[in-house]
């Protein structure tokens, strides 16, 4: 009985240690305009306000759009038309001390406001643009990627 | 006949590669149509921050409002700082500027000492946080319990947990969706006066209820 309770429990310790992480809510969809899509796995959904966003998500614009999305730190980030945002790498974590923040901007235009990862270590938080790497503290920047 | 003038044959020939040169060029121009533009402005409470642009070949620092720099692939430096003209950026970020969420609401509660017992005026606060998160309305709303530096963090993280839960609960009975709202502990570890550890520093023993 005991060896199959281990079996099973080392069974599942795969499985548990590979939702842990991506399945968590990092933000949210708080504005939106137009048609907005959140791409999780390959697939597309469309985004509504309340939508949870979680690492690794895409959020993607059509035209005329625009979508406003706030992270649990209160990171904001508003998108333009014809944009593309993704949410690469985060963690939220004070208890453990433990921040991260990546955003890469694909395409479009931008507005960002940094959050709490801004001001607890703002050395975690990035900003990617196809040709850059943009290190921010506590502010807000614009940002247009033409194509 | 003029198909026969060599002169004319060659200026045909010359034109034909002219023209040849330039759809050949249109690729290169649209590449440099493209690129990045990068600017600092204030944030929403005024104030206005630092960012660091960096390419494979360089670095601008952006340090005052307005503060501009263009990039032109990775493996160039980024352009030396200019002042983005306000209205190309009003033209420009319009769509992402009207679509901005607007900033969260922050509500600090503080607790009679070692106790979830919310203090009076804490308690108030509560009436306040219902109002404001109905008007708003409310998409989210983020609770979270902070401690101070002193005693174990065990003990502390639960009653700061417990105390964020208490809040929940309240806001939950006077008619906040439980859906919306999420509970965290941050422990000492986001105060809002940093203190070395082992100070005790009871404005940092709260509860902070974000409405966005």
């Amino acid at each position: 009985m005991k060896t199959v309770a281990r079996w099973l429990f080392i069974g599942l310790m795969p499985w548990t240690s590979a939702l842990a992480e991506p399945s968590e809510t990092i933000g949210h969809i708080q504005t939106l305009q137009g048609d907005a899509y959140v791409q999780r796995a390959g697939v597309d959904q469309p985004a509504a306000v309340g939508t949870e966003l979680r690492q690794n998500d895409r959020i993607r614009t059509g035209k005329p759009a625009a979508v406003g999305i706030v992270l649990t730190d209160d990171t904001t980030i508003s998108l333009g038309s014809n944009s593309e945002l993704a949410l690469n790498d985060y963690a939220f974590e004070p208890k453990q001390g433990r921040f991260a923040l990546v955003l890469r901007m694909v395409k479009g235009t931008f507005s960002y406001i940094t959050g709490q990862i801004g001001k607890l270590a703002p050395e975690s938080a990035r900003v990617q643009t196809p040709d850059a790497t943009i290190a921010v503290r506590g502010t807000k920047l614009l940002v247009e990627i033409k194509e | 006949m003029a198909q026969h003038d060599p002169t004319r044959l060659a200026g045909i020939f010359r034109s034909t590669l002219q023209r040849t040169a330039w759809l050949a060029a249109w690729p290169l121009l649209l590449a440099a149509c493209g690129g990045q533009s990068i600017i600092l402005v204030a944030d929403p409470s005024g104030h206005v921050g630092q960012a660091e642009v960096a390419t494979a070949a360089g670095m601008q620092r952006l340090e005052k409002s307005g503060d501009m720099t263009q990039t032109r692939g990775a493996s160039k430096p980024p352009s030396a700082v200019t002042t983005a003209d306000p209205r190309s950026i009003a033209t420009t970020f319009a769509e992402a500027l009207a679509i901005e969420p607007p900033p969260p609401l922050v509500f600090t509660l503080m607790f009679e000492s070692g106790t979830t017992q919310l203090t009076a005026a804490s308690l108030d606060q509560v009436a306040e946080i219902v109002a404001a998160s109905q008007k708003r309305p409310a998409i989210r709303i983020r609770i979270s319990g902070h401690t101070d530096a002193t005693g174990s963090d065990k003990i502390n993280d639960a009653l700061s947990l417990e105390r964020a839960t208490q809040v929940r609960n309240l806001l939950e009975q006077k008619g906040i969706p439980a859906r919306l709202m999420s509970v965290t502990s941050h422990g000492k570890g986001n105060p809002a006066i940093p203190t070395p550890d082992g100070v005790a520093e009871p404005r940092n023993r709260r509860v902070v209820v974000i409405v966005h």
